[in-house]
């Protein structure tokens, strides 16, 4: 197994464009690490980014946040000024690992190692981040709902990383939030993750929201009908009530020791509803 | 010093990181061993090819059971323990005899320079396995024509029993009222921070095998390695370094044990085995699970008439470890209550799963939430206060000591010695508010809060039998040390044993050294299980010590020309009352009589400042406590959290509080993931799920409440310094107090709990079934 510590873009994408054999990409080593430890995975060459400055930036461009692929979970909490735009988003990444995890994990990694129960990607689609990918044939821009394409797969083709998140322009009124279910309060995996990011008129009437089921399904889900049970309300009970009713109807989850599919399917909607009142909180205050 | 909260003289060392656990030895030369591991539950194989493992470099040899046989005295491993109750004899091979039963048993061993390519060889170690049909289910297991988890056996009724008294037949058909419940208990790992680990070296120089193994019973292993290995006690040395926990499964001995210090011998060369924690998960033992199917009968009072019922237990694939853990489930059982009669009939199944051994408890939770879920059950029948319920059925202070109609494991009655269990309850009632309890209770529901509250009682017998060694000497140099067979993982054990100590001869605890579960010290040992070592260590050394101070008394008397009567011991030196320059130290009367060629000792003593004392308990003594447990449900989620902690107990006098409350503290956190979170699961195929700490959930620190701790002293007439053992009491009664409290949180919903542990997937299950 060969270790390469890239310093530069170009020098990233030449390194994975000229490999045979299994190529790993490496930011935190939270996941890639455990997975070479269990087994799971044996890379014939592991291609460290961190070391690359743009991806280890977090930009303020103009009220768009642009968030390198390799900022570590603790130096987005220490940003103060990217806490107070994405509440919702930070939810997510604090509940990732441990306070020692976090200071490796990166929110690219969580992203790429496209787990169904990764914390921060629920909040991450539904702050409709953009990743920006590069790779042999030059740079391409993806949504992040479209990097996960199941368990452990992604649609990143052959030679390509995610660079950055560029992150839209945050509206007045807006908030979003997470929540996730774990038996214990810390070092779990979600049984069931929820994020709601809504915009609210200068009525208090919801005119935009998205919301984000993990672990549920394959991978993280948009809802869209619970997105449409919060838009032109002024979230109230009967909205939230609907809102519960799309969450548990878009869950598709599975029987595991985790969960049943019954439970799953039923705190989907509890936490829908929970998450959206946070967000309400955040959009009103 | 007897009773007071010094610091324990372990921590600063292990603090600093200055332990010498098992993996801390390192000695010329040592090779390092891995075990080749039944992938399967059930299967025979004949073939062990090893020769691709053999041409790694750096592999010195694989062994199999057929490379051994001919250095044992016998391949099966002399652990059974005997019992009545057994009806088929299943101890482990030392490797497997051509059939393995239980994912994790050890089928072949590799020895190689480093223990990283010993894992990697032990990968290329080819076994042609030929499945077999896989006892998984402990209930069906028991039905005609199960499967069976040993293929020579014609059913897996390994034993059973029925602990039975007064006339429950009578009793059930005049009773006012008669309910039954079926309960569901599981219980899991022991999960010391340490997982297990041997290490042996064959000395070239004396030819004493030396071996250091993480276990709870040194003596014991030296015992069964003796009669394995055919060689005299003197010739096998078994020394406990530091150990990080034990908890139970490290009161077993395990084929590593044997095997591990045979490749010594056979090699030549010093070898060493430490368990990973996904070895842990399936090579150590466990506890599991066990129904209970039972029936009380009550007066129209709520009083307890008579209980009967069934209890099947999942015993795992083999006997390492008697059959004491179902026993100790049923005869605890009747906890602090007064029952006229009972009729427990006892199954235990084989399975091919993990052999199970008790861990911490040791089946007295499972007993006390049979009848705890029981007492909640007749109140919510009957209309009455759950505490009201208890109290009617308790044994009153004035009836100590209270012959029960039960029999012990030797066949001696169960008395229990003493303790106030009304008082205990009082006072857990109050400091745990159980007053207001419903007022707050109902002002949260008007949140739409659900807040519940728990209260359980139990009763242990601790301080178990026959005996513990304790060798107290004071030596010439002014020091004095303690040698004793029982073992420490943790517990406190050498400070508490020092203050027993210091106790008698008044020497500083820094003076008093205590040497543990080292077999070339002390000849006679049986270590740490049931609660024991405060009450039979403690004793022997107290019996020990007192004779020491008495003999140093009588020298000091003669090199002092005084009185003994006048004499004052204290601050390491003996001293004239009244007139403290007249004094000699501890070293002065060690020296004395420690012989000068061709002088005769002072006032005739007998050489040597030093006594040995094996202190025998007549029987268990008991200690009780109350456990009051309040919590929040989240009914949308399931999830519990514990809101506030009550212990009450009684485990007589306490050499030092601070180490009891250690106890339990770590007892009651160890009875919350019971309660809450922890499960060892395994598929219909014998295939465990649960191998890692993020599928096998342990409470964490948030999840544990501080406990607020009251204690009692009721002193045991059973030995002399009144003490009870305190090692298991919290772990006891914690799943029956928060079952308790999240009926009653969930009382809106009618929800009643009969399943352990109490995960949030069944709490909103429960609410679903009821609504």
């Amino acid at each position: 197994m060969r270790y390469e510590a890239p310093e530069t873009l170009d020098a990233a994408i030449g390194l994975l464009a000229g490999q045979s054999g299994q190529v790993k990409v490496l930011a935190g080593g939270t996941d890639v690490l455990v997975q070479i430890h269990a087994d799971m995975i044996e890379p014939d060459v592991i291609v460290d980014i961190k070391k690359i400055a743009e991806m280890r930036e977090i930009a303020d461009e103009d009220g768009a946040w642009r968030l390198g692929a390799a900022v570590t979970g603790k130096e987005l909490m220490d940003n103060a000024a990217f806490n107070a735009a994405w509440p919702g988003v930070m939810d997510g990444v604090r509940l990732i690992g441990s306070v020692q995890v976090r200071g490796r994990a990166t929110v690219g990694g969580n992203v790429c190692n496209a787990s169904p129960a990764a914390d921060s990607v629920p909040p991450m689609i539904t702050s409709r981040a953009i990743a920006t990918v590069i790779g042999p044939n030059g740079t391409r821009e993806v949504p992040v709902q479209d990097i996960a394409t199941g368990p452990g797969k992604t649609s990143l083709e052959a030679g390509e990383f995610v660079v950055s998140f560029k992150f839209p322009k945050r509206p007045a009124r807006s908030g979003d939030a997470y929540l996730r279910f774990t038996p214990r309060t810390e070092m779990d995996i979600a049984v069931v993750g929820c994020a709601v990011n809504l915009t609210l008129d200068d009525a208090g009437i919801c005119t935009d929201a998205i919301v984000s089921l993990g672990a549920v399904a394959a991978r993280a889900l948009i809802v869209e009908d619970a997105a449409k049970a919060l838009i032109g309300t002024p979230v109230d009970e009967a909205a939230m009530d609907a809102l519960a009713a799309a969450a548990s109807a878009a869950a598709t989850p599975i029987d595991d020791k985790r969960g049943t599919v019954e439970f799953r399917t039923e705190v989907a909607g509890v936490l829908a509803q929970r998450a959206a009142a946070i967000a309400l909180e955040r959009a009103k205050s | 010093m007897f009773g007071e909260k010094i610091k324990r003289v372990e921590d600063p060392a292990l603090l600093r990181g200055k332990g010498k656990y098992l993996d801390d030895i390192h000695l010329p030369g040592m090779l390092h061993a891995a075990f080749v591991r039944a992938p399967v539950a059930h299967a025979t194989f004949s073939d062990i090819d090893s020769s691709a493992a053999l041409a790694i470099d750096g592999v010195v040899a694989v062994y199999t059971l057929d490379d051994l046989r001919p250095h044992l005295t016998d391949t099966v491993m002399p652990v059974e323990q005997p019992s009545g109750a057994l009806k088929l004899s299943a101890s482990p091979s030392t490797l497997a005899d051509g059939e393995v039963r239980y994912v994790g048993e050890p089928v072949a061993c590799v020895i190689a320079e480093s223990p990283y390519i010993a894992e990697d060889a032990a990968q290329l170690v080819f076994v042609d396995y030929s499945n077999l049909p896989v006892s998984a289910d402990y209930l069906s297991a028991l039905d005609d024509g199960a499967a069976t988890a040993h293929s020579d056996f014609a059913d897996n009724l390994v034993a059973g029993f029925t602990l039975a008294y007064g006339d429950t037949d009578d009793t059930f058909a005049g009773a006012a009222h008669v309910f039954r419940e079926t309960l569901h208990q599981h219980k899991g790992l022991g999960h010391a921070i340490e997982c297990r680990g041997v290490a042996a070296e064959l000395n070239p120089r004396d030819h004493v095998l030396n071996v250091w193994s993480a276990t709870q019973m040194a003596h014991r292993a030296q015992s069964i390695l003796v009669q394995m290995l055919d060689l005299p006690e003197d010739r096998i040395r078994v020394v406990t370094p530091n150990v990080g926990g034990g908890f139970g499964p490290k009161f077993v001995f395990y084929q590593e044990e044997v095997v591990v210090p045979l490749a010594a011998m056979l090699l030549g060369r010093p070898v060493k085995w430490v368990e990973d924690r996904r070895e842990h998960f399936t090579a150590a033992t466990m506890e599991r699970d066990q129904l209970w199917d039972m029936e009380v009968a009550v007066n129209a009072d709520g009083r307890l008439l008579g209980v009967r019922g069934t209890m099947a237990h999942d015993h795992g694939a083999y006997t390492p470890y008697g059959v004491n853990l179902p026993y100790n489930a049923a005869t605890n059982f009747l906890g602090p209550y007064e029952l006229p009669s009972m009729s427990l009939d006892v199954k235990l199944a084989l399975t091919n799963m993990t052999p199970v051994t008790p861990v911490r408890g040791a089946g007295r939770p499972q007993g006390t939430f049979a009848m705890e879920r029981l007492m909640d059950r007749i109140a919510r029948e009957l209309g009455l206060d759950r505490v009201e319920v208890r109290r009617r059925n308790l044994i009153p202070a004035e009836s100590m000591p209270y012959d029960t109609q039960i029999k012990t494991r030797d066949g001696a009655t169960m008395t229990y010695d003493s303790g106030d269990y009304p008082a205990a309850l009082d006072a857990a009632l109050e400091r745990g508010g159980y007053s207001d309890f419903a007022a707050r209770q109902a002002a949260a529901l008007a949140e739409g809060r659900y807040l519940g509250i728990g209260v359980a009682n139990y009763v242990e017998g601790t301080g178990r039998g026959p005996f513990e060694s304790a060798v107290v000497r004071i030596k010439p140099s002014g020091k004095i040390v303690i040698y004793t067979g029982a073992t420490d993982q943790g517990q406190g054990l050498k400070t508490a044993l020092a203050q027993v100590c210091a106790a008698q001869t008044g020497a500083a605890i820094e003076d008093i050294e205590v040497v543990t579960g080292d077999t070339g010290k002390v000849s006679l040992g049986l270590g740490a299980f049931a609660s024991r070592q405060a009450v039979t260590a403690g004793s022997s050394v107290h019996v020990a010590a007192l004779e020491v101070r008495n003999k140093a008394l009588k020298v000091a008397a003669h090199l002092l020309e005084a009185a003994e009567e006048d004499l004052d011991i204290a601050d390491g030196k003996i001293s004239v009352r009244g007139v403290p320059d007249m004094s000699v130290t501890l070293g002065d009367v060690a020296r004395a009589v420690q012989g000068m060629p061709g002088f005769s000792l002072p006032g005739g003593v007998d050489p040597g400042m030093e006594a040995t004392a094996n202190f025998s308990p007549p029987t268990l003594t008991y200690c009780n406590g109350v456990h009051v447990a309040e919590v929040e449900v989240d009914p949308g989620t399931g999830h519990v959290q514990v809101l506030n902690y009550v212990i009450v107990h009684d485990s007589g006098r306490l050499i030092n509080p601070t180490i009891v409350e250690g106890q339990i503290t770590g007892g009651a956190t160890h009875g919350l993931g019971s309660a809450l979170f922890e499960r060892m699961i395994y598929d219909d195929q014998g295939q465990p799920q649960t191998t890692n700490f993020g599928e096998y959930l342990l409470p964490s620190a948030p999840e544990v409440p501080h406990f607020d701790m009251i204690h009692m002293e009721s002193p045991t007439p059973l030995n002399p310094l009144g003490v009870k053992g305190a090692g298991e009491g919290g772990t006891i009664p914690v799943t029956s107090a928060i079952a308790s409290a999240v009926d009653d949180a969930l009382s809106p919903f009618g929800v009643v709990v009969r399943d352990l542990p109490i995960e949030p997937k069944r709490i909103v299950e429960m609410i679903n079934q009821s609504s």
